[in-house]
């Protein structure tokens, strides 16, 4: 098995806490999103997979071992990262070529990754003058030369167009499907949501939420309630919901009690409720109240 | 180990620098050495001893030892275009344990200086040789010794570009390395040379190395006189060697031992 199992890992960059005691498991067979806002510490967690960086303390394992002791690394592992990293004046058969002999796979290897990310016909050109579609292509057939076990991409969706990103998530949707670990950072929640399997939320370096997507979207479901006695009624329902906020001068947006249950507790006190609505949030609803600071009226 | 080489010369051969490269070899090699040995050291200013005596010789070739810079800063770029350029980011991803990367730099471009090395001598010996039969002059040292001097003059390229692969794998940031190696190679240690108490040091220092092993003193005695100084004594050519060898042993641990633990971001 190939699932990342990421224990009490902490990077301290002098007083910066980059990433702070983070633990969460990445499973075989599904898209996991690594979401957070910018700064939450993904990239740096990212390369802390794959020994670029040093963790302070804690540590992460890919089918059990730390990169650095697994043999031909590139067969278990590949990864995207969050910027270009080909030599400009390189065609992209020079650079995959390149990587192909550091990872002692066959010349065959390069035409047959060139033509599966349609770089067919740009392979002879230098990469200097490529689109970040091009390069995403590129970043992305290097990590793939190995045939790897689990996926690590960094932001991919980073300047692709809506036919590009569609593409990356049938692509990786079948790797997926195939068995295989599929993490994928982003902070541009509605590209991961159509794909995402299982979720991963960090902030300022911390775990917020993980599990399954469906399961998080669930528990986040909130009511609206209009009522002429707003502020009354919140201060009753505040001590039993997980949430209450006034969603304009009448309505209330309640988390964590179901539409009964006001009713309920409104009868009780004589407060008037004219209509109670289940909202389904989306994803970036769903990260926002994440990651955004809890108020509570 | 030996993918890794394998990649590094694909590396190396993926652009035309290499083809620069050895065209400059060439050009200082043919073109320098035969331009200074057709309008000959007697007529240099200040005037040195001409082709047909052994000094005059010696510091027509002597003047390759300050080209050195070339091979130095061809194994700066090595390292520190993979950082410029992050393509450190899929290298140390292919190999995490980064000491085999540097390794396979380090044979890779010592070849290469090797190579360098030899274009440069070989052009050199025929630009001499040619000049002087052009020239009618008999050259104050016999063929034999002329061709082992370029030799090490040779060897002294391998252990520059050696030099400059620790340099890069030092210091990483590429223009601020090629700075210091181009900088320090080209005018910085004879800058040393005119402050009083550090002059003593020049023997121990790549350059006074590189002069010891190459037998070129024309430099530190021109200098010595300008200053009106007692002239710097050179150590042998055989302890030059060692000296230069010291530091291409330096600077491949720099560069073994540097990246291990540093942040790839
Ligand atoms: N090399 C470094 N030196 C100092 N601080 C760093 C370094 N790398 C990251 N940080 C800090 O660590 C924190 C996490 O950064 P990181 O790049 O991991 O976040 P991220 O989630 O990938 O953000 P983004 O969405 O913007 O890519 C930030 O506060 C950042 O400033
Ligand atoms: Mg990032």
């Amino acid at each position: 098995m190939s699932g990342i199992e990421v224990r009490n890992l902490t990077k301290r960059y002098g007083p910066v806490t980059a990433v702070d005691d983070l633990s969460f498991t990445v499973r075989p067979g599904a898209i996991t999103a690594f979401l957070g806002p910018n700064g939450a510490g993904k990239t740096t967690t990212m390369r802390m997979m794959i020994d670029h960086v040093a963790p302070t303390s804690g540590s992460v394992t890919i089918g059990g071992r730390r990169y650095r002791d697994i043999l031909r690394p590139t067969t278990v592992v590949g990864a995207v990262f969050d910027a270009a990293s080909f030599h400009p004046f390189h065609s992209a058969r020079d650079h995959l070529g390149i990587y192909a002999a550091m990872g002692g796979y066959p010349s065959g290897r390069v035409d047959e990754l060139l033509e599966l990310l349609g770089l067919a016909e740009a392979a002879g050109r230098r990469t200097g003058g490529f689109s970040t579609g091009m390069r995403q292509r590129l970043n992305l057939a290097t990590a793939l030369l190995g045939d790897p076990r689990v996926l690590l991409l960094d932001e991919p969706s980073n300047g692709l167009d809506p036919e590009g990103m569609a593409w990356l998530r049938s692509f990786l949707r079948d790797l997926a499907d195939a068995g295989r670990t599929i993490l994928i950072s982003s902070h541009v929640l509605s590209e991961v949501q159509q794909v995402a399997d299982d979720v991963v939320v960090i902030r300022e370096g911390r775990l917020l939420a993980a599990g399954s997507l469906r399961d998080l979207s669930s528990t986040s479901q909130a009511v609206l309630v209009r009522t002429p006695d707003a502020t009354e009624l919140g201060q009753i329902l505040a001590p039993a919901a997980y949430l209450v906020e006034a969603n304009g001068p009448q309505e209330l947006r309640v988390r964590g009690l179901d539409p009964s249950r006001i009713a309920d507790l409104a009868a009780a006190r004589g407060l008037r409720i004219h209509g109670l609505t289940a909202e389904h949030p989306s994803l970036e609803q769903l990260f926002l109240d994440l990651t955004g600071e809890r108020t509570r009226p | 180990m030996k993918p890794l080489i394998h990649a590094e010369f694909r590396r190396l051969l993926a652009t035309r620098m290499w083809l620069a490269t050895l065209f400059v070899a060439a050009l200082l090699g043919g073109g320098l050495i035969g331009l200074l040995a057709i309008v000959g050291p007697e007529n240099f200013q200040p005037p040195m001893p001409g082709l047909h005596t052994e000094a005059g010789v010696r510091a027509v070739l002597g003047f390759l030892g300050f080209t050195a810079f070339i091979p130095a800063a061809i194994g700066t770029l090595a390292v520190t275009s993979e950082y410029r350029y992050r393509t450190v980011n899929f290298t140390f991803l292919f190999a995490p344990n980064r000491w085999r990367v540097l390794a396979a730099k380090l044979i890779t471009y010592g070849l290469a200086g090797m190579v360098y090395g030899l274009v440069l001598s070989g052009t050199s010996a025929l630009a001499l040789f040619g000049a002087a039969a052009a020239r009618g002059v008999n050259l104050g040292l016999p063929a034999g010794t002329i061709v082992e001097l370029l030799a090490r003059l040779a060897v002294a390229m391998v252990a520059y570009t050696v030099l400059g692969v620790g340099i890069g794998a030092l210091i990483r940031h590429q223009v601020a390395a090629l700075c210091v190696v181009i900088g320090y190679l080209y005018g910085g240690e004879l800058l040393l040379l005119t402050i009083p108490g550090v002059r003593s040091l020049y023997p121990w220092l790549p350059g006074g190395a590189t002069a010891a092993l190459t037998d070129f003193t024309a430099v530190a005695d021109a200098l010595a006189q300008q200053l009106s100084s007692d002239p710097v004594r050179l150590v042998s050519p055989l302890a030059g060697a060692l000296i230069l060898f010291g530091y291409t042993v330096l600077a491949s641990t720099v560069a073994l031992l540097k990246p291990m633990r540093r942040d790839v971001v």
